[in-house]
């Protein structure tokens, strides 16, 4: 049983680096985002590799239940990985609001100077929008 | 005092406001100030900005909702492009007066404040109001009194006049969220003067208020948790 769930989780933790970088190199996850990742992924490969670096780093810092070690490292990852993707949202959502200001005011100027409407083009994008909101 | 010489503009930002908003334009119009207007249409699904082109006011038509913080940018963004001295909010739904206009210009054109609000509670006035939004404004009055030392008594009126400072600053920083009370902290770390000058409200006439009874908990809850966090800010806000 301690043989399958190791080779489980080796297969496992190349697996998800191989997604990773598969990502990566399809341009679905930026550099930037894929280090912690990859970090992540090596480290469990290295957890899983054998049971020796768990029971060390328990030991060290006074665990007498190796794997909660996991459990809390897990957890730590996470918490702090939610934090840094709400930091990205943050200044993406600050972007894209002065992205909307600034094109309202260009169309604005576009429409009194030159007299072309955008409007019938715009109905059809309010509509999607205002259903994804919605949603 | 030459308010002629001086470019003044009013903006409305408006939601749904199709039963109101014509009425506030025309209001507007009629109360013969020599003022430019912009609607400012924050992703409206009724025809709110269709009316406002009607009546004659220039249309900002936001793509999609932004929230009054986004909104209200908006327009302070376009008076700074279009070199304004004087921007005024105005709310789209009719609760405030166009007559009082001058009585916010006058003080910020003088250079006696930065930026002058158009205060229920300043002096005894016809606006009534219901007890439990009358304790969450007492209680952000006394809060924002003991965060700035500035006395404010109206500090979620949306009826305020800024000089041209103060629209620089806006277009740049301006809250997204609960942005009425979080600018009054924010002005004062950067030591710009604030004034209220007494008006009288109307109740609205039409569309429903942003602040629901349901929400105003949770509403005084966040704005109090912001204020805290903008106070301890040291003067790096930018």
């Amino acid at each position: 049983m301690i043989i399958n769930i190791y080779i489980l989780s080796i297969i496992f933790s190349v697996a998800f680096l191989a997604l990773v970088i598969e990502l990566v190199r399809k341009n679905k996850l930026s550099e930037k985002y894929s280090l912690l990742w990859i970090l992540f992924g090596l480290t469990i490969l290295l957890l899983s590799v054998s049971p020796f670096f768990i029971e060390r780093i328990s030991s060290l810092i006074n665990i007498k239940y190796a794997p909660s070690v996991l459990f809390i490292f897990g957890l730590l990852f996470l918490i702090v990985y939610s934090l840094q993707i709400t930091i990205v949202v943050s200044q993406q959502s600050k972007k894209i609001i002065r992205l909307t200001q600034e094109i309202t005011i260009i169309k604005e100027k576009l429409e009194s100077s030159s007299g072309i409407q955008v409007d019938s083009e715009e109905k059809a994008t309010d509509n999607s929008l205002g259903e994804s909101e919605a949603g | 005092m030459d308010s002629k010489s001086k470019k003044i503009l009013v903006i409305i930002p408006a939601y749904n406001e199709e039963k109101s908003i014509s009425k506030v334009i025309k209001s507007l119009f009629d109360s013969g100030h020599k003022v430019d207007l912009v609607v400012v249409d924050d992703g409206s699904k009724d025809k709110t900005s269709i009316i406002a082109k009607e009546s004659g006011a220039k249309v900002l038509k936001l793509p999609f909702n932004l929230g009054i913080g986004g909104a209200m940018q908006t327009g302070y963004l376009y008076a700074k492009k279009n070199n304004y001295d004087v921007a005024i909010q105005l709310d789209g739904d009719g609760q405030h007066d166009p007559l009082y206009l001058g009585d916010l210009i006058t003080p910020l054109l003088d250079g006696r404040s930065d930026m002058i609000i158009g205060s229920r509670y300043v002096a005894k006035t016809e606006y009534q109001s219901n007890v439990s939004r009358r304790i969450g404004m007492i209680f952000f009055s006394t809060l924002v009194t003991l965060l700035t030392g500035n006395p404010i008594k109206d500090t979620t009126s949306g009826f305020r006049a800024v000089n041209r400072k103060i629209i620089d600053y806006f277009a740049d920083n301006y809250p997204s969220d609960y942005p009425e009370v979080d600018v009054l902290i924010r002005l004062h770390k950067k030591k710009f003067k604030v004034m209220e000058v007494p008006v009288e409200m109307k109740e609205r006439q039409g569309g429903t208020s942003s602040i629901t009874p349901l929400k105003s908990i949770y509403y005084v809850i966040k704005v109090s948790i912001v204020l805290l966090i903008n106070s301890i800010r040291t003067g790096a806000l930018s």
